[in-house]
């Protein structure tokens, strides 16, 4: 660097800046006051722990946390409405009420059962009746494949 | 929340070099003001922007950098939307008695103004801020090569500009 400019470089450097309005200090600083109007106490306590949290959770989702938080909003989402539309345990004690035709039908359906299974005789069981079955106990399936197998012989 | 005595403490000892850098931007006053202020609400909402940080001036000139590019850019919106705008550009400079002085330095102010942002950037943080070109470059995020050629193009400019009354208040004071 030649003289000259190392000169003009010097009378530049020499040149006063602006000086700062001494009003403004106190509008400034009032404004960022204001800014956060918790004790100043409180507000480090609780802004370091929401920066810590904040801090780790950046460290989790790194290196692409838009993508990252948009499936975990999407997966809250899922959950929400999962939630939403599961029946309540409310409902679901009235809905297991059996509705009055199907209490109506009940004892038929038992005397039914009953008679299929020859518990209990009644007018359809009448050797007169074309329509009758016997009734045959059930046995054991390895009995029948023994039975099957002495015919076949 | 930063205390408020730190943020006092951050004020008095910085406020004035972000004034001028802001200065040498908005070339305004008022605007000057809003971003100085936007700042420093900034750092006493955000407390951590400053944890860590090993040279404060260099992160706040950098905070405000980037807060003065947003306004440019807001402003030069807002300025295409209305018609001739004309606003007189505010000097960065003290005023002074000596009128060779006050014309050198409205010169001088002109023609920072009329640099590229990002060689204007680099003089104004080389010669009045007295940073290295490593500090320069970190608060740019450029390589230290580069603010240094941006340093060299810009003290070519300005001194090519400000020759002839530069050697003409030399050549009278000797």
């Amino acid at each position: 660097m030649n003289e000259e400019t190392e000169s003009f470089e010097q009378r530049l450097r020499r040149q006063p800046l602006r000086p700062l309005p001494t009003e403004w200090r106190r509008e400034i600083l009032e404004a960022a006051s204001e800014a956060c109007p918790v004790q100043p106490g409180e507000i480090v306590s609780r802004y370091s722990f929401l920066s810590e949290l904040r801090r780790r959770f950046a460290s989790v989702l790194w290196p692409h946390p838009v993508a990252w938080g948009g499936l975990a909003v999407v997966w809250a989402l899922i959950f929400a409405v999962n939630i939403s539309t599961q029946d309540k345990p409310a409902n679901m004690a009235v809905k297991a009420l059996p509705s009055p035709e199907v209490i109506g039908q009940s004892p038929e359906q038992q005397r039914l059962y009953a008679q299929l299974m020859g518990f209990q005789l009644t007018g359809s069981d009448d050797p007169s009746n074309p329509d009758r079955q016997k009734a045959i106990p059930p046995k054991p399936r390895s009995e029948r494949i023994e039975f099957e197998t002495k015919a076949a012989l | 929340m930063r205390p408020l005595g730190e943020i006092e403490r951050l004020y008095d000892e910085h406020a004035q070099s972000i004034f001028a850098f802001l200065l040498n931007f908005t070339r305004d006053e008022h605007d000057t003001r809003d971003l100085l202020q936007e700042i420093f609400v900034k750092i006493a909402r955000e407390p951590h922007l400053l944890e860590n940080v090993r040279n404060e001036r260099a992160y706040l000139i950098r905070l405000a950098r980037n807060a003065a590019i947003d306004f440019i850019r807001r402003r030069d919106t807002r300025d295409r939307s209305r018609e001739n705008v004309a606003v007189e550009q505010v000097s960065i400079f003290a005023k002074t008695s000596d009128p060779d002085e006050a014309t050198f330095r409205k010169e001088l102010s002109v023609a920072l103004a009329d640099l590229p942002e990002e060689q204007g950037t680099v003089a104004y943080l080389k010669l009045w801020e007295g940073l290295t070109f490593e500090e320069i470059a970190e608060i740019l995020e450029i390589s230290p090569n580069t603010a240094a050629s941006r340093y060299r193009y810009a003290l070519d400019k300005l001194r090519e500009r400000l020759r002839p009354l530069y050697k003409e208040i030399t050549n009278r004071t000797q």
